[in-house]
Formats: structure tokens, C-alpha cells, sequence
């Protein structure tokens, strides 16, 4: 009714349009960001994925070789295992240890202490890759690395975490929940004071023990919270890059070559953008299934009030 | 609704080929290039350099300026870890569109970037310049001109590149570890395997200190090893990778021996080699020119000497060299080669020398004078004299790949994850794919 109206006054429509006009020129600026480094190199790799281009001389069209090569490439299976095996292994630590933190970090009573403690596990989280990669790198170093030295003072002798195939990945896995650990512990936390405090009284009253009230209680209504967290690490967590570059280069043989390290030598190295291109659509289409198949199943753990 | 829609529509298709417009889909050159000015004119210069070594190229270009004030030198230091990087760093920028008129290229790109046909033909420039070039030819080791016309000409056989300094493997020996622990310094800087080990195992014993450092570099690591036991990764001609020869698998178990003997430290970290040799735990460093910056630092130029890499079949050593050339697509071809021709003078190589460049300088009348030799280790002059005996470092179009492969594989061995054999015919097998695409 307001609507008819309005568009009957004389102006109105004028005045709609630049109402209208306001609101583009207030977005405008997050739209051209958008268009410019989001949707303009999505579309472009698009079209690079059907092309074979050394960024050196012209580009030749390819058809669907680069797709066909997706299927054949004997690599590509070892990548995409680590990739998983490293996202899986993220999302359950993160989670896990994410939550007790913030469990252990809202118990405390002092409220000093409650702030030092959460400056203290989110810190890891604003230093540089570049310079948590290094720190490792000097720490677990097997010679002069503390890690070794004070083991080897007890009598542990441990094994060289970087150049053994078989521990490489659990290194890198290490590495990042270290650094990206207090992002989840702040959500988790966000979470866990969310959570009223009357239904965990109520609880109480009722004759709950604590491990009833964190399963029945607090844990569903922190399902949510955990959902997103999920859906953010495991993306995360599949575009692994800088620590990988930086500590191992994907290697010991091939043992921490993730799906992005691969993308990378693949455009970089090899300087085939058009398998590189293939490759990252591979990626996306990763990651918005598995997201897809995320947002499926949290009907069935995921307590919506 | 549906006008919005095609509005927004119509937005997004111009942003996107904005974007393509922008980033450019190709650095391919097709030449067309103007030729402006020797005097003036607007030049881009790509060089490798950290921040160390980008305030000694910034006092060469403020030199540079002196002489020719009219031309603007917007010169950019990529500081990539290696060649390999550099070269791809390069290449992709080239792709974005950047104007690029003069690229330092190191062996390890040369080929790759000199098979595009990026590169102009420097020819009538070097006849315009007759005796400039003679001049400087004329006092550069032949081995340097004969690798560059071999391994970093065009695809006609064009000269593209003009080569400049370069860099071999020696080691920084620290003479007060080999003092303490009594063992004498190579005579005439020349060592064998055996002596290395047995030099190794006495200062271990007497002063706990580690002889060498080990790594996969394929540079500072591999080909020193694999050179002074005549092998290489690549036959001559670079046609056919020869990394898993007898010769190369015994380097390769030689370097793994050292670390078993305790003799180097287990790879798979990092350490602060400078300290590790300031602190007397690290007898040795190894490298090029390079390790003298930090060796001034460490105020140790009186503690250390330089000798020539231990050998076990004879001399060895790889080469490295930098080398300028001026892109096709360049507006300002004759002011690039008047910065090509200041970089060739000798007053250029002595300035570059004595302000701390981190390579051995092309012209051997200054590499054997005080600019090089000063404020540098004794022994500093077996750097250039090694270029006599040095294998070109094998670089073929898939560079950054092979040098992957070959780390790779090395890594393994010397961390004691793969027999040596077996792992360096991996990594052949892996190379003659590379080769053959």
C-alpha cells in the first residue's frame, strides 16, 4: 500500500532511484574489489584451464586436455591423499583441542588470568607463516634444534621430523595447529559464553553431573559454533601453502605435497598455466562439494533452537 | 529486477575484461620495440638481490647516474633463494604486462628465457661498439665465452646475452678451528676426499667442531660433490641427465659418509652457519663470493682462508654466471645498452667489486686486483682461478622442476632415507621425463 503510494507522489520515483543509486555507490567499492580480484581471475582461470600457455610466448588453445590430464597424471592421487589426510587431521585437532582450551579458559576464575590466557593461545595466530615456519625450522633442527637437544638429555632420541617421509606430515600438522590453534579457541570461546547459563543451572538443579551437562547441554548448543568452525578449517586447511614452501618445498618425497604446492609448481614452475588452471577449478569444485556435503549433514548433529 | 540484473551483468563483463586487459594474457615479445636515446630515457632493470646485496647495486646504479643523469634507472631487486625462482618470478611478471628492458639472467634461466625469442639480438649493438666489446672480451676467461655462446644464445644462434660475473664453489676455511685442533690448512689450497675426512675427524676429536655444513642445494651442495668426482647431473650438452652414473652415486654416499661420520651436522633443519663458524663449531663454509658479507661481518677476514672444494677424481666445480640482455619489447634499447656497456667497464666491475658484490667479478684484471682482493679471505683469487676448471651448472628449460628432482633425491640420501642408487635412478628417470617434454 505505502509502495502504490509513493510511486503516485510526484518525485517518488526520482528519489527512489537515487536512493537506490546511494546504495550502489556505498557497495561500489566492495563490488569492484570483488570483480577485480575474485570473480575477474576466477573467470580468467576458467578460460586459462582450456589453454596451454608458458607466460612466456602466446597462449594456444587446448580444448579439455588439461581436465583429461586430471585423470592421468600419477601424481595427482598421492596430492590429493596428503591434501585430505591434512584437512582431516586439522579439523579433528583443531576441534578437539580448540574446544578443551576454551572449556579450560572459561572455568578460570580470575579474570587477569582469563585474559592472559587468551592473548596467549591466540598470540601464535598473528605472527607471520613466514616466521612461524622458520622458528620450527630452527627448533626441530636435529642437530642444534632445542627440541633434540632436550630430548637427547633424557634419553630420547628423536626422529629427524623433516627429512623422514613418515614424519614430515605430522610435522607440518603440528606446525599449524600451533600456529592457527587460538583462531579456533576464540570461536570455541565466542561459542562456549553463548551457551545461557540458566539451562546449565537448571541442569545442575535437576541433579546433572558435569560430564551430563557438557553432553547433553553445552556441547549441543556449541554445535553451531563447531559447525562453523568445520566449514572454515577444512577450507582453510585445504589451501595449505606457506609452511609446506617454506619447511619441506613438498617434500620428503612427495610426503607433504599438497594439492596448492602443487598447483603452484605446476603454474610457477613447470610454467604450465593451463594444468595449473585445471587444477585450481579441481580445487574449487573440492571444496565447494565437500562444503556442499558439509551443510547436508548437520541436520543430523548440528541442534538448531 | 531483470534490468538490475542485466546492469550488474553488464558491469561484471567489463570488470572481467578490464581485469584480462589489465594483467595482460601475454609477455610474448614479437619485437617492434622502440630504439630511443643512448643519453636518456626511462629503463627498467630486473636483477636477484636481498637486502644485502641490493644497497651495493644501488650504489653501482647511483654511479651509473653519475655519468648519465638523463637516464631514469628503475632498477628492482627480486630477492628470490635461487635462479630457478628468480627466472619464474621474471617470467610471470613478464605476463602481467611489467615493461622490462634489461633482465640479469643467471645460467639458470639463460636458456630458457633466450628460447622464447624474447630477447633482442645484440649484435648490431655490439658492432656499433666494436672495441668496448673487444676490450672486455678480450679480458674475460674464454671458458666464460665459449659457455656463454654454447649455453645462452637465442634460437638462431643470436648473441641475446652479454655475459657478466659469475660465481664457482670453494669452502671458508676457519683457520682457528684447524689450529686448535692441529691439523694443517690444504697446501695450495688443494685437498682430497680422504685428507677432507681426516682433517673432519681430528677436529671433531679435538674441538667438537663440525667440518661442513650438509644440504641438498643443487649449486652449493650437489655439484661440488658430484664435479670433483667427475660427474654432473647432465651430460655436455645438457641433452641427457646423467645423474645416476657410478661416479655420481659415489659422491652422493660420500656426502651421506660425512654426516654418518658425524663430520656435518644431520640435514633437515636450519642453523645459523655463520654463527656455528664465529663460534668455532663449524670448521668450514661453503660457497662463492657470497659468504664474504658475512664473513666481514663476523669481523673474521684475517681468520679465514679460501681453497678449492676436496676432490677425489680432480679440480671441480660448477659456474654460475649473470648476464645481460635487453628485451625485445623495450622502448629504450640504446639506453639499455649504454647501461649495458657501463656494467661491461672495468670502472663499473672494480666499483661493484670493492662496494661488496657477491660475485667474481668477469674481467680477470679486476678480479685479480685489490678491488676484489681486499677486505676479503686469502686465497679470495681461487674463486675466478676455478672458472678454468668449472662445469657450466645444468640448466635445462625446466629448471625449476629438474633443480626439484635433483634436491630431492639428494636430500634423501644424505638424510639416510633412500640407497643411494636407488634413489639418484628415481630421480634420472624423473629428469629424462623433464628432458624429453
Amino acid at each position: 500500500m505505502s509502495d502504490n503510494a509513493s510511486v503516485r507522489r510526484p518525485g517518488a520515483l526520482l528519489q527512489r532511484r537515487r536512493t537506490e543509486a546511494a546504495g550502489w555507490l556505498f557497495v561500489s567499492p566492495a563490488v569492484l574489489l570483488f570483480l577485480i580480484f575474485v570473480a575477474g581471475p576466477f573467470v580468467f582461470a576458467i578460460v586459462l584451464a582450456f589453454l596451454k600457455w608458458d607466460l612466456l610466448t602466446s597462449p594456444e588453445f587446448a580444448g579439455l586436455a588439461n581436465f583429461e590430464r586430471l585423470f592421468t597424471d600419477p601424481l595427482l592421487p598421492r596430492v590429493l591423499l596428503n591434501t585430505f589426510v591434512f584437512a582431516f587431521a586439522s579439523i579433528v585437532t583443531h576441534l578437539v583441542f580448540g574446544l578443551l582450551l576454551a572449556l579450560a579458559v572459561n572455568q578460570v576464575v580470575s579474570r587477569v588470568l582469563g585474559y592472559f590466557a587468551r592473548v596467549a593461545i591466540f598470540f601464535p595466530f598473528l605472527i607471520s607463516w613466514a616466521a612461524v615456519a622458520l622458528l620450527w625450522k630452527y627448533v626441530l633442527d636435529p642437530t642444534f634444534g632445542y627440541v633434540s637437544q632436550y630430548a637427547a638429555m633424557i634419553g630420547i632420541d628423536l626422529p629427524n621430523f623433516f627429512t623422514d617421509p613418515a614424519w614430515a606430515m605430522p610435522a607440518i600438522i603440528f606446525i599449524d595447529l600451533w600456529h592457527t590453534l587460538g583462531f579456533t579457541f576464540i570461536i570455541m570461546l565466542a561459542g562456549l559464553q553463548t551457551v545461557p547459563a540458566e539451562l546449565i543451572e537448571a541442569a545442575r538443579t535437576d541433579g546433572a553431573t558435569s560430564g551430563q551437562i557438557f553432553w547433553n547441554v553445552t556441547l549441543p548448543l556449541m554445535s553451531p559454533t563447531m559447525f562453523f568452525a568445520t566449514i572454515i578449517t577444512f577450507i582453510g586447511a585445504f589451501q595449505i601453502f606457506d609452511p609446506i614452501q617454506i619447511i619441506t618445498k613438498g617434500g620428503p618425497q612427495d610426503a607433504t605435497t599438497t594439492i596448492i604446492m602443487y598447483l603452484y609448481e605446476k603454474g610457477f614452475q613447470a610454467f604450465d598455466m593451463g594444468y595449473a588452471a585445471a587444477v585450481a577449478i579441481l580445487v574449487f569444485v573440492i571444496i565447494m562439494g565437500v562444503t556442499i556435503l558439509q551443510f547436508v549433514g548437520r541436520r543430523k548433529w548440528v541442534y538448531e533452537s | 529486477m531483470r534490468k538490475t540484473i542485466r546492469r550488474i551483468t553488464a558491469i561484471a563483463a567489463a570488470a572481467v575484461t578490464a581485469t584480462l586487459v589489465m594483467t595482460g594474457c601475454t609477455a610474448d615479445g614479437g619485437g617492434g620495440g622502440a630504439t630511443g636515446s643512448p643519453d636518456s630515457g626511462e629503463l627498467n632493470f630486473v636483477y636477484m638481490g636481498d637486502a644485502d646485496q641490493q644497497k651495493a647495486f644501488n650504489a653501482l646504479f647511483a654511479e651509473f647516474n653519475k655519468e648519465y643523469p638523463d637516464i631514469k634507472l628503475k632498477a628492482v631487486g627480486i630477492p628470490s633463494g635461487n635462479w630457478a625462482t628468480f627466472s619464474t618470478t621474471v617470467a610471470t611478471r613478464l605476463a602481467g604486462g611489467q615493461k622490462i628492458d634489461i633482465i640479469q639472467v643467471a645460467t639458470e634461466g639463460q636458456r630458457l628465457f633466450a628460447s622464447k625469442g624474447i630477447l633482442e639480438d645484440l649484435a648490431p649493438y655490439m658492432e656499433q661498439d666494436q672495441d668496448v666489446v673487444d676490450d672486455y672480451f678480450s679480458d674475460i676467461n674464454p671458458n666464460l665465452v665459449k659457455f656463454n655462446e654454447e649455453f645462452a644464445s637465442g634460437p638462431d644462434g643470436e648473441t641475446v646475452f652479454i655475459p657478466g660475473g659469475f660465481n664457482t664453489m670453494a669452502m671458508y676455511v676457519n683457520k682457528n678451528v684447524f689450529e686448535a685442533a692441529g691439523v694443517p690448512l690444504p697446501e695450495n689450497g688443494d685437498w682430497t676426499w680422504d685428507e677432507f675426512v681426516a682433517a673432519g675427524k681430528q677436529i671433531k676429536e679435538k674441538t667438537g667442531a663440525y667440518l661442513t655444513g650438509a644440504g641438498p642445494s643443487y649449486f652449493g651442495d650437489v655439484m661440488p660433490w658430484l664435479t670433483t668426482n667427475g660427474a654432473s647431473t647432465f651430460n655436455a650438452d645438457w641433452s641427457e641427465p646423467t645423474y645416476n652414473t657410478a661416479a655420481a652415486v659415489e659422491a652422493a654416499e660420500f656426502a651421506r659418509s660425512l654426516v654418518e661420520m658425524g663430520l656435518a651436522p644431520e640435514p633437515g633443519g636450519q642453523f645459523d652457519g655463520n654463527t656455528a663458524f664465529k663460534q668455532g663449531k663449524l670448521a668450514t663454509l661453503n660457497g662463492g663470493r657470497w659468504p664474504v658479507l658475512g664473513v666481514r661481518d663476523l669481523d673474521m677476514v684475517d681468520d679465514t682462508v679460501v681453497v678449492n672444494w676436496p676432490t677425489n677424481t680432480g679440480h671441480g666445480s660448477p659456474v654460475g654466471w649473470d648476464a645481460w640482455n635487453i628485451t625485445k619489447n623495450s622502448q629504450n634499447k640504446q639506453a639499455a645498452w649504454t647501461f649495458i656497456k657501463f656494467l661491461m667497464s672495468k670502472e663499473a666491475g672494480e666499483y661493484f667489486a670493492s662496494i661488496g658484490g657477491t660475485i667474481v667479478p668477469a674481467r680477470e684484471s679486476v678480479a685479480s686486483s685489490a678491488a676484489f682482493t681486499d677486505n676479503a679471505p686469502e686465497g679470495t683469487v681461487r674463486l675466478s682461478e676455478a672458472m678454468s676448471w668449472a662445469t657450466p651448472i645444468p640448466s635445462i628449460d625446466q629448471g625449476a622442476e629438474a633443480q626439484k628432482a635433483i634436491e630431492e633425491a639428494w636430500g634423501t640420501i644424505i638424510a639416510g632415507q633412500g640407497d643411494a642408487q636407488e634413489t639418484l635412478d628415481a630421480a634420472q628417470a624423473k629428469l629424462e621425463s623433464l628432458v624429453g617434454e
